[in-house]
């Protein structure tokens, strides 16, 4: 079941959430940016998918924004891999009406090599 | 890039216009169907005042410079430290500009530090970053 706001603190480790990059999602992906086509799998496309499984863990409510990002590309991925995520929650802070949430994703290949990491910070909207 | 990496060096850049059928193929390619991204009626009602664009997607033109730019270097090596200023919306016309402001050795590669730029047709900075990119030697 996913979890709610009030319910992560940091340190907060979700289960991994594993998918498939395969080459009608990539091709998918590349249509939708504009992305020049290439032998291996555009790094945002991973990135993505990877920010977008994190609605299987968390409830956030809807009109949540990002506020920020962070990227490390580590190395190469081909399409057709499948891969898989594992969020941990690095800070939370509320203060007043506003709540942001910063999570750290690490995205890892079948081997378990790790091909990505990413830290994402968003702002909920002001509950109601 | 094919010519030497300097510091003060322009990266090609480009303009896209932000259109909401694309932020709805972007939901759909990426799975995130936010509703302040596609749901008009739903973004009317935040503060926002309508849609906007996915971050992501913004950030994915200026990835995409990085990897004109530098190939698979990038794809491979690069690092993306990005702030999100002020949404992009249907309609926008987004530019996305860069220039190299750093090239240090470093043993057996080159790394080049990039500072990074989206901004509307209003010069309203939409997103501003610091990118990293590892070239062999």
């Amino acid at each position: 079941m996913a979890a709610g706001y009030d319910e992560l603190s940091p340190g907060h480790e979700f289960p991994p959430v594993a998918y498939e990059l395969d080459a009608e999602a990539v091709e998918a992906y590349v249509e939708a940016v504009g992305a020049e086509r290439r032998a291996h799998v555009p790094p945002l496309a991973v990135a993505a998918r990877a920010i977008a499984s994190l609605g299987e863990l968390m409830e956030l409510p809807a009109g949540t924004i990002h506020a920020s990002q962070d990227f490390e590309f580590i190395a190469l991925v081909p399409v057709g891999a499948k891969v898989s995520c594992v969020a941990t929650v690095v800070k939370k802070l509320a203060r007043g009406p506003m709540r942001m949430l910063t999570l750290e994703l690490v995205v890892s290949d079948e081997h378990g090599a790790v091909v990505q990491r990413g830290r994402s910070t968003v702002v909920l909207p002001e509950a109601a | 890039m094919d010519m030497p990496v300097t510091a003060g060096q322009q990266i090609p850049g480009f303009t896209r216009e932000v259109v909401q059928a694309d932020i709805r193929r972007y939901a759909e390619a990426s799975g995130d169907f936010n509703p302040i991204h596609i749901d008009e009626d739903f973004a009317r009602a935040t503060p926002l005042g309508g849609t906007i664009a996915h971050g992501m997607l913004v950030l994915a033109y200026m990835s995409e410079m990085m990897a004109r730019a530098f190939g698979d270097a990038w794809d491979e090596t690069g690092r993306f430290s990005a702030r999100f200023r002020s949404p992009a919306r249907p309609g926008d016309r987004l530019e996305v500009t860069g220039h190299v402001e750093s090239v240090n050795d470093e043993s057996d590669i080159v790394v080049v530090t990039c500072s990074l730029s989206c901004r509307n047709q209003a010069e309203e900075v939409v997103v501003t970053g610091e990118a990293r990119v590892n070239l062999s030697v």
